[in-house]
Parts: structure tokens; C-alpha cells; sequence
């Protein structure tokens, strides 16, 4: 526990000397919050709104999520089949690649009048494009950059390819999950809060910031930034504890 | 043919055949296992040992030329699970406890879950290496590792263990201890090993037969056939084991008498 306490006490302190200094500069150059509002005005604003800040968060976040899910089976799904089937494998990285070129911003409003601007799906489907590329990057590596001694380990068992799959490159891959996984989750509320820059329903975090911005109301939109960044934090852990918790074996030094 | 364990005859093995980076890895190669017999594969990189014992195993096929496993082909003893193999690596796998290690050659012929636990326990008892059974690979030493393969090798009961440098990662104490280890198993249950090893002593000591091979192209040129009874730590050190030894240095500095035609079989060593 004493350990465990003499890593966090770091990142707090420079934390709150950060925003010390940045308090400190506002009072004494009396800066206006248009140009920078004080943190202890963000606060403030955060805690009287905190109902607010709270549905807001949320609902952006299930925007995330749904983005994160479905971007994420699409990304194993054509992992599995670009490992599995040879012909797939050359027509589909180019493919991958493609989507993750796709720019959001460009695609958004697009997406908007193909779907129904006042649902969600528009901004579903833009989060799952930004996710798929690194699930599917890193699924696949870890489907197919498996030890060749452990190939022929399980040829010697005459095990067919699914056994293989099932035994050896599922496992293999997990770890490799994790890592895009990790990288596509904050990704996930970061794609689902642009995409309600583009009109649609006024409920999600982005909307809310560009209003608020738009009213003046500085503080506010702060404050909303500042539930964005706890929001992708939270992904971040939630990815982290899942982690830790799926694949022990992966943090620790791996067997010959 | 049922006395031997593996029997091949003339075999080849050439990769890339025809092609302008063609190499023939085995040409010609001739060899007979007997049951309960331990036969050791050594020679220098590139002579084929490790070819040869992949080509038994089914994991690549021959060229030309016919082997036999357990008296059916080498595809088939691989689908019956009549062999065991055991690589350099431990190669166990990470997300697996050590006793779901050993189990896995039976999950995959089919075994249930109990009955498949008490037999990869026995099996662990086997090694020595009961109280590790829930453990992590990871949790155990390099040597410990390959104990548990060696388990996990031995788990389908088969009659031929195929070995290709299994000792090779480990520091030389417990290479020997590994090696006795080893011997006693092999012959607790009665199975043919067929041992490829980079090192004189080693095969010596473990083997009732070496067979030396040289490179480009991989060929076998002598079998050395040792006969020093029970072995126990002063084998280790007796005049016949040093005789043996350096028979086989001979053999692989090319100045013993080369066999015959016939290669490694039978007829010419016993």
C-alpha cells in the first residue's frame, strides 16, 4: 500500500502546482475567461452543475460505447477472416487501411443526411470507424504472430486449424486486443464528441461545448471539457482493469 | 517391422527442388529405431538432424524415400497420437496453468476433463512437479519449464518420443540432472526416444546409439553404438563413457571408418 502510494503522490502534486500556477496567473494578469477562466471558476461551475455535467457525460459516453462495441466486433470479425482466408488477407489490409484514412470530419455531415440526424446511429457509425483500424491492426497481428515452435507443437497433436485457433491464436491475440483496445477507447469519446460538432441532437459533451462557447459562457464549456477528459480517463482504466484482469499472463515475463 | 519404432529408408528431403536456391537437407538417409531403444541424432548446424526428426514426425514431409512410425505412416502415427515431441523451447502456453499444459495433447485427442486432470497429475508426479500443477509457466524456472513439456510429451502414453534439443537452453547441472531424469522415464514406460543434440556427452550417455551426420548434403556417416548398462553418475565418469565419447568426436571429425550403403540400419550396427 505504502508503495502503492509513493507512485500517486507524483502526478497529484505537479497536478496541483499546474493548476496553482495557472490560477495564480489569471488572478495577478486578470485575464478575462474568454481568453482563460480561472480554475477556480471551472470548478465552480462543475459543482453547481454537476446534474448537467453528469447527463451530459453519460450521454456521450453511451454514444462511445456503442461506437467502441461495434466498431470493435467489425475489427475482430475481419481479423479473423483476413487470418483464416489467404485470398482475404492482401484485399483487406488495403481496405483497413482506406477506413482509417477516412476523415471523420469530411464524413460526418454525410453521415448525417444518410441517417436520421435526430439519432444516435450517425455518431455510432463514425466512432466504430475510428476504432476498427487499431482493433483490427492489432487482433491480427496477434492472430497470425504466433511461435512457430508452438505451430508445430500443435501439428504434432494433429490439431486442426480450428483447435489452433481456439487453443492458440485466440490467447495469443488477447494481449494484442488489449493494445489496441487501449488506444481505440479514449479514441471512441473523442470521435462520438466531434461528431456532435455536426448538428443532430443537443445533448452529447461536443454540442454542449461549442454552446456554450458560443454563449459566452466560458466557465461551462471548460467545465464540459473537463468531463470529456474524465469521461476518456474512465475508458482508458475500465480497458486497463479489463486487461489485468483477462490476460495476467501478459505483464509478466514470458515463457520460452 | 513391428519390433521397430521408426524405420526409414532412403529418404530425402530436398526443399525448393529444382529451383536455383534448391537444398537437399537429407539425401539418402536410412534408419531403424527398435522399440525401447534410445537413438541420438547429432552433428553439425545444417547436417539434418533436425529435418530428419520433423520428417518423422509428419511436421514437414519427405522427398522421396519411405518412414515408417509405429509400424503405419508417419501422418497417421501423428493423427493416432503414437508420438511425443519435445522442442529446445518449453513451448508451454502463458494463459494455460501448468497441469492444463499436460492436459492439452489430451484435449486434443478427445480425453474428458476428469480424466484427462488425474492422468496430466500423474504425469506431474512423473517429473516431480506436483505441487506446481495450478502454478503459471512463468512462475517456474527454465528447467522446471521443460519438465513439464517433457510431461506434456509423455501425456498420450505414446511409444516414441521425438526430442530436438530439449536440454539445449538449460545450464549444464541441470542439463544432467534433466538427463537422468530422462532415462529413468524412458524406461519406466517402456518408450523408443529418438534424441537430437548438439552434444557428445550427452548423446553418449543418454543413448544406445549414436548416429553422426554430416552436412551438405545431410547424410548419415557413422553409427557409434554405446553400450554402458544402467547409467548413474559414475557412467559419467568411467573409461567406457570416455571411450565412447571420443569415438563419436571421431566419427564427426570424419576419421572413423564411414558406414556402409545401408546407413544406420540394423544390420551393420548389431
Amino acid at each position: 500500500m505504502k508503495h502503492r502510494l509513493s507512485l500517486i503522490w507524483p502526478p497529484l502534486l505537479i497536478g496541483a502546482l499546474f493548476l496553482l500556477a495557472w490560477q495564480a496567473l489569471v488572478v495577478i494578469q486578470d485575464l478575462k475567461p474568454y481568453l482563460l477562466p480561472a480554475p477556480s471558476l471551472i470548478f465552480t461551475t462543475f459543482i453547481t452543475n454537476l446534474n448537467l455535467m453528469w447527463a451530459t457525460g453519460l450521454y456521450t459516453a453511451t454514444t462511445a460505447v456503442l461506437g467502441l462495441i461495434f466498431g470493435t466486433v467489425v475489427g475482430i470479425v475481419f481479423a479473423m477472416v483476413a487470418q483464416r482466408f489467404f485470398v482475404f488477407r492482401n484485399l483487406m489490409i488495403p481496405v483497413a487501411a482506406g477506413i482509417a484514412a477516412v476523415p471523420i470530419v469530411a464524413l460526418t455531415p454525410i453521415l448525417n443526411n444518410m441517417f436520421d440526424i435526430t439519432s444516435r446511429t450517425p455518431r455510432v457509425l463514425i466512432t466504430a470507424i475510428v476504432v476498427f483500424f487499431p482493433i483490427f491492426v492489432n487482433v491480427y497481428r496477434g492472430l497470425t504472430e504466433v511461435a512457430p515452435v508452438q505451430m508445430e507443437l500443435l501439428r504434432s497433436m494433429s490439431a486442426s486449424p480450428r483447435t489452433v485457433l481456439r487453443v492458440l491464436r485466440i490467447p495469443n491475440a488477447l494481449p494484442f486486443f488489449f493494445t489496441g483496445l487501449k488506444v481505440a477507447a479514449p479514441l471512441a469519446v473523442i470521435a462520438a464528441l466531434v461528431a456532435e460538432y455536426f448538428g443532430g441532437p443537443q445533448e452529447g459533451l461536443g454540442s454542449k461545448i461549442a454552446s456554450s462557447a458560443a454563449n459566452t459562457a466560458y466557465g461551462r464549456a471548460w467545465a464540459y471539457v473537463v468531463v470529456a477528459i474524465i469521461v476518456g480517463l474512465a475508458f482508458y482504466l475500465v480497458t486497463l482493469m479489463l486487461e489485468r484482469w483477462t490476460t495476467p499472463w501478459a505483464s509478466r515475463t514470458r515463457s520460452a | 517391422m513391428s519390433e521397430l519404432a521408426v524405420h526409414a529408408e532412403s529418404v530425402w528431403k530436398i526443399f525448393n527442388e529444382g529451383a536455383t536456391n534448391e537444398v537437399t537437407a537429407l539425401s539418402d538417409v536410412s534408419i531403424d529405431v527398435r522399440k525401447g531403444e534410445f537413438v541420438s541424432l547429432i552433428g553439425p548446424s545444417g547436417c539434418g538432424k533436425s529435418t530428419l526428426l520433423r520428417v518423422i514426425a509428419d511436421l514437414i514431409p519427405a522427398t522421396r524415400g519411405t518412414v515408417t512410425v509405429a509400424g503405419v505412416t508417419p501422418q497417421q502415427a501423428r493423427e493416432q497420437h503414437r508420438y511425443g515431441m519435445a522442442f529446445q523451447q518449453a513451448a508451454l502456453l502463458d494463459w494455460r496453468t501448468v497441469c492444463r499444459n499436460v492436459e492439452l495433447p489430451l484435449e486434443l485427442a478427445g480425453w474428458d476433463k476428469a480424466k484427462r486432470k488425474a492422468r496430466a497429475l500423474e504425469l506431474l508426479d512423473m517429473v516431480q512437479l506436483h505441487d506446481f500443477a495450478d502454478h503459471r509457466p512463468w512462475e517456474l524456472s527454465g528447467g522446471m519449464q521443460q519438465r513439464v513439456a517433457i510431461a506434456r510429451s509423455l501425456a498420450t502414453d505414446p511409444e516414441i518420443l521425438l526430442m530436438d534439443e530439449p536440454f539445449g537452453a538449460l545450464d549444464e547441472m541441470t542439463r544432467e540432472r534433466m538427463q537422468n531424469e530422462l532415462l529413468r522415464i524412458a524406461k519406466e514406460t517402456g518408450t523408443s526416444v529418438v534424441f537430437v543434440t548438439h552434444s557428445i556427452p550427452e548423446a553418449v550417455y543418454l543413448s544406445n546409439r549414436v548416429v553422426v551426420m554430416s552436412p551438405r548434403p545431410g547424410r548419415i556417416t557413422h553409427v557409434v553404438p554405446v553400450d554402458l548398462g544402467d547409467r548413474n553418475e559414475d557412467t559419467r565418469e568411467s573409461d567406457g563413457f570416455y571411450d565412447a565419447v571420443t569415438a563419436v568426436r571421431e566419427a564427426l571429425r570424419g576419421r572413423a571408418t564411414p558406414v556402409g550403403e545401408g546407413g544406420a540400419r540394423l544390420a551393420e550396427t548389431s
